[in-house]
């Protein structure tokens, strides 16, 4: 699950070489993805020292940029599927908030450590996009060598395409900790795994 | 003859002392997995070998240079070459197995015995294929998950791949042939360095049992379909609401 997550992490921070700065916005999810993989990684690369010693003003850059291109709440419904039956908006929306706040964390950190060793090739897009699903396919240059393929599910919402499950080597991030998650809530109720995600126990990002 | 048999009760061994262990019944996944009582016990006993194996897999990787444990790694792949050929040949992968045997040649001479992937180097890419593999292609596409002693996660589909996989594979032919155990065991060793920074993630889990096999199925299909298979209908996971509360992608 580490890997899940640090794949998740390094396919989203360390685009840049094959990009181009000037590259032309587009609304479509892989321009989604090369925008902020970019923007991001550039930030990180000028600012290195400051975040360096500051890990909370990083945070709060990733989050900034990052949190526009996923659809967090929809990827914290899917995962709690029928165990969110009869819980409150405002608990589904902690457990939401609290899931998102581990992953940025998480990939902060990595961001520092891998920011200037892996590059990531966004593939182009392959078939019509589909509202409801589409796939961006990426691939994450290993620093060991080999490559690792990184794909991002995009859907339309009102707010334009957001990513809401990340697969790396056909494993889905959503699918996996669905299975994990659901039978936790089912058991010991949500409070209880909202705990563990904000206490950093839940490996929600590797 | 020894060997073989020796081989033979090192599995009826394991799969008696997995007979007493756990005592687990409940079922996570009818479907995929409905011998889940039987295989959380091989599990178990797996998870008691592993108190061994890992220790030793944690002393190789402390000793071995990346480099050479990078080497050790493509020396074993170089060495699926037969059973990837083959697996090729019987999907009707003909262009791929051309170069299957051109990496093979070039990786088994120049790359030193396969110590060296200079193929992968040169742009010829490494294709993922075995037995198991090609039964799904041949139509048996679902197959109840099964854990293997020793071996770990599969199915019944893969397990049965697997054994012939073994009369293919010059590892499995030195056991099968020669009772000669040695490549076999280093490979052990070496997978099982690989996975040592998973281990952390899998002891957390809620569910270490269903987050392995979740993984393992998920990533199995993903080499069945050669690196892009159907994707998971996420609907599945919203009708679980009543629909009134089922959120709808706004648009």
């Amino acid at each position: 699950m580490k890997t899940l997550v640090r794949f998740l992490f390094l396919a989203l921070a360390c685009s840049t070489g094959n990009l181009f700065a000037d590259h032309i916005k587009g609304d479509d999810p892989v321009s989604r993805v090369e925008d902020v993989t970019v923007h991001l990684f550039a930030n990180v690369t000028e600012n290195l020292q400051h975040y360096t010693e500051n890990p909370e003003a990083l945070q709060t850059m990733v989050r900034t940029n990052l949190m526009p291109l996923l659809d967090i709440d929809y990827a914290a419904r899917l995962i709690l599927g029928s165990a969110g039956r009869g819980i409150e908006k405002e608990k589904i929306d902690e457990f939401a908030d609290s899931m998102s706040t581990l992953l940025i964390n998480r990939y902060s950190s990595s961001l520092l450590y891998f920011s200037s060793e892996v590059k990531l090739r966004v593939l182009p897009q392959r078939g019509e996009l589909n509202e409801k699903m589409t796939r961006v396919r990426t691939r994450v240059q290993l620093p060991k060598g080999g490559e690792a393929p990184v794909d991002y599910v995009f859907h339309k919402t009102a707010d334009g395409w957001k990513a809401f499950d990340v697969i790396v080597e056909g494993i889905s991030y959503v699918t996996t900790y669905r299975n994990q998650i659901m039978p936790d809530v089912e058991a010991h109720g949500i409070d209880s795994v909202i705990e563990r995600l904000k206490s950093g126990q839940l490996e929600l990002a590797e | 003859m020894l060997k073989r048999s020796s081989l033979i009760s090192v599995v009826l061994l394991s799969l008696l002392l997995a007979g007493c262990a756990g005592t687990q019944s409940r079922n996570t996944d009818p479907e995929n997995d409905p011998w889940e009582g039987f295989n959380r016990k091989v599990y178990a006993f797996n998870d008691g070998l592993d108190k061994v194996v890992r220790p030793i897999a944690v002393g190789y990787d402390k000793i071995m240079p990346d480099p050479f444990q990078r080497g050790v790694g493509n020396f074993f792949r170089n060495l699926d070459t037969p059973v990837v050929f083959l697996s090729q040949v019987l999907q009707g992968k003909f262009e791929q197995s051309g170069t299957t045997i051109g990496r093979f040649l070039l990786n088994s001479t120049i790359g030193l015995f396969g110590f060296f992937d200079v193929a992968t180097k040169a742009g010829i890419p490494y294709y993922n294929e075995d037995l198991g593999q090609t039964l799904a292609k041949w139509g048996y596409e679902n197959s109840r998950y099964l854990v293997l002693p020793i071996f770990g996660p599969s199915t019944f589909r893969d397990g049965t791949g697997r054994l012939a996989d073994s009369y293919i594979h010059p590892v499995g032919r030195a056991v099968h042939g020669n009772n000669e155990w040695g490549l076999w065991i280093i490979r052990g060793i070496d997978l099982r360095a690989r996975y040592l920074n998973q281990d952390a993630e899998l002891k957390q889990a809620y569910d270490p049992y269903v987050l392995m096999r979740d993984v393992w199925l998920q990533n199995r299909q993903y080499e069945i379909y050669d690196g892009d298979p159907p994707i998971t209908d996420y609907d599945l996971y919203l009708d679980d609401y009543p629909e009134e509360e089922k959120p709808t992608p706004d648009q």
